[in-house]
């Protein structure tokens, strides 16, 4: 067991172009870290440096008291599962899981043992003489956890295991990745660009854009308390509204668009930094959930029009339009794996049975402490 | 199919699929039939024919004017030539070379997999054989084996006067001298194919094998290796049809044949005895000996392909 350290890490290539830009990150013993972002934000670039298949250009990468840095893969004592798993084509199951062990020198009966006890874990017993081209998808995807697990190692590194396979096998695989990590302890870098599986899986998840670390903690820290607009838009399905808002010079009446409501003195307190936003613009979000349809007048509300309902069963998504102009996230929005990618100005969660319809023009309601501020130009989130 | 009593069966849902599906087949055999005859027309004329031809020709004293028949008899005086035997033997030997050229062929691969240093200058160097006639490559050998060629010379002037020796001129060192040739014209196509196998396996295999602990090495054995299996398969037949029936020009070249039939193949043994004697029926009948040494080969390519799939 081990823990890993990232202090000032840095990737940058032949041609110039730096793709980790100063990345501090630690995970201790046991923890699962997943490190989360659109493509090309360098997550899988800081794995492959973790696992000694990139050079780090600068800065020091230690496992516990030791640096890594120069330390070939062979020698990290690491696993690794890959997003294609990388299975090896010619050998049996068997052979896959227990290759590891073979190149140790380990002797035929421990190595079958341990083949035997990973496979039972992962319900292979049956595949052990299959070649991966004769396995589906999902099976593959436990072969190479096998393979992983097998070798006890100090680290597990995770490509986007799980992205290969369908939804309901992928919930399923996320479920059963997370139980075997509990049950192994083994400090995890888990990479994925789906924010459900960064959510649902990660002790503490990493959010990268563009190289850089945008914020790291908790899943409910992150989805609570986001650091700027791009976590705020990237974590949480459907993403965030954000609004281009004006705060007035009284520091509670919030005007968006040709409408305004009025933020309750708690709240302006709790959010101390909004005093010097008095008479300025910034940026409000507001998740789905904390927008209610149809809206009371106990509660601040505004009007919007209905564009599009997406029915869910459990709920509807209500997506209406506002004269407020929203704001995009850069690099979020194109990269968003939700399927909630339509162009409407806002999105509600209401109940199944709201009796709202295409066109009708609605009142919205809004959980006003559940609003999240930013500054205009930074994007950073303003709290004190 | 035994149908038990009392079930109905959907009638006409059987007779839509036994009906159909036989005459769609059958539409679709005489299509097959019909588009393939043209083909098969040309092979039958230019190949076929001129097999059986030769099969009779082989059974005759055909001298290129008139044929006599003297049935098999031709194959057991054949076969109990010594000289054919020696033919046979030069190939045998010239076969040594096959794996010789595939090694070469997969290291240089290798290598050049690795991008090595200079990987493109040696890459151009390995390659250029191939676009070279065998002639030209013939010259080449002349060039390094004959009594004052390259070899020698660079024998000499390491100071090893001792070891110069006429190449050429003795058979089993003409045969050596044949066979390195030979190894030099293929081992750029070998390299060719071998880099095109290693262009199919997946990085990640390797990234995956050094994880795991593998060496270069390691990950060469037991990964490369058996990965390129096909690629292995297929460089070993088409090099040993290449020993069987593609040495002539190389031979006419550089040997004649000789030094004492020390490095006539079974190819060149053709043209000696039919354009050499005028035995056109003893080259009619050792065509069919290559042709039933090559097929067997293309069986054997055949077979482990398939086995390696």
């Amino acid at each position: 067991m081990a823990t890993v350290n990232l202090e000032n890490i840095k990737k940058s290539y032949a041609n110039g172009f730096e793709a980790v830009h100063g990345l501090d990150l630690s995970v201790g013993e046991g923890e699962f870290m997943v490190l989360v972002g659109p493509s090309g934000c360098g997550k899988t670039t800081v794995l492959r440096m973790v696992a000694g298949l990139e050079e780090v250009t600068s800065g020091t990468l230690r496992f516990g008291n030791r640096v890594m840095n120069n330390v070939p893969p062979r020698d990290r004592d690491i696993a690794m599962i890959f997003q294609n798993y990388a299975l090896y084509p010619h050998m049996s199951v068997s052979d896959n899981i227990g290759f590891a062990l073979k190149l140790r020198k380990m002797p035929k009966d421990v190595i079958s043992k341990q083949v035997g006890e990973a496979a039972g874990i992962l319900g292979l017993i049956n595949w052990l003489d299959q070649k991966p081209g004769q396995l589906s998808g999902g099976q593959r995807q436990r072969v190479a956890m096998g393979r992983a697990i097998v070798r006890e190692p100090s680290v597990f590194l995770m490509d986007e295991p799980l992205s290969n396979l369908d939804a309901k096998l992928r919930v399923q695989m996320r479920v059963e990745v997370s139980r075997i990590q509990r049950r192994l302890g083994v400090a995890t870098f888990y990479v994925t660009h789906d924010q459900t599986e960064a959510m649902t899986m990660g002790d503490r998840v990493a959010v990268l854009n563009n190289g850089s670390l945008q914020q790291c903690d908790v899943p409910q820290v992150l989805y609570d308390r986001p650091n700027n607009i791009f976590v705020a838009a990237f974590i949480g399905s459907p993403s965030m509204n954000l609004y281009e808002a004006f705060l007035g010079s009284n520091k509670t009446t919030l005007s968006l668009g040709s409408q305004s409501i009025e933020l309750t003195d708690d709240l302006v307190k709790l959010r101390k930094g909004l005093n010097r936003y008095a008479g300025k613009k910034l940026i409000i979000g507001v998740r789905p959930e904390h927008l209610m349809i149809p809206g009371s007048n106990d509660q601040p509300y505004l009007y919007g029009d209905v564009d599009l309902i997406e029915a869910l069963g459990s709920e509807l998504l209500v997506h209406f339009s506002i004269d407020a102009r929203r704001v995009h996230a850069s690099g979020v929005q194109e990269d968003l794996d939700t399927g909630f990618s339509i162009s409407g100005e806002g999105v509600a969660r209401a109940h199944a049975r709201t009796n709202v319809s295409i066109g009708n023009r609605v009142q919205i309601g809004i959980y006003v402490e559940g609003i999240q501020f930013f500054d205009p130009t930074s994007g950073n989130a303003i709290w004190d | 199919m035994s149908v038990k009593p009392g079930v109905d069966l959907p009638e006409t849902s059987q007779e839509s699929v036994a009906g159909k599906a036989p005459s769609f087949n059958r539409d679709r055999s005489r299509t097959g039939i019909l588009l393939v005859l043209p083909a098969a027309a040309v092979v039958s004329v230019f190949l076929l024919v001129p097999i059986g031809e030769a099969i009779y020709y082989s059974m005759t004293n055909w001298n290129g004017l008139s044929a006599q028949w003297e049935g098999p008899s031709t194959y057991v005086t054949m076969f109990k030539d010594p000289l054919f035997w020696r033919v046979l033997e030069n190939n045998a030997v010239l076969l040594l070379a096959v794996p010789v050229t595939l090694m070469c062929g997969v290291t240089l691969a290798a290598l050049l997999n690795e991008h090595v240093w200079g990987w493109r200058i040696f890459r151009a160097a390995i390659i250029v054989p191939t676009a070279v006639s065998w002639v030209v490559l013939g010259v080449v050998g002349i060039q390094a084996f004959a009594q004052n060629g390259m070899l020698n010379s660079m024998l000499g002037s390491l100071g090893l006067h001792f070891l110069e020796h006429n190449w050429l001129g003795s058979p089993l060192s003409a045969l050596t001298a044949v066979a390195i040739t030979f190894v030099y014209s293929l081992v750029g196509v070998n390299t060719l194919i071998f880099v095109t196998g290693m262009a199919t396996i997946d990085p990640s295999v390797y990234e995956a094998a050094r994880l795991d602990g593998a060496t270069w090495w390691q990950s060469f054995t037991k990964l490369t290796v058996p990965l390129l299996k096909r690629y292995f398969v297929f460089t070993f037949v088409i090099t040993a049809i290449s020993a069987f029936s593609a040495l002539f020009s190389l031979i006419f070249t550089m040997t004649s044949g000789g030094p004492n039939y020390g490095t006539t193949t079974i190819e060149f043994f053709i043209y000696q005895q039919a354009f050499g004697t005028g035995a056109f029926g003893t080259g009619a009948l050792l065509g069919i000996v290559l042709l039933v040494i090559l097929s067997s080969v293309s069986l054997m390519q055949l077979r482990l392909m398939s086995r390696s799939e």
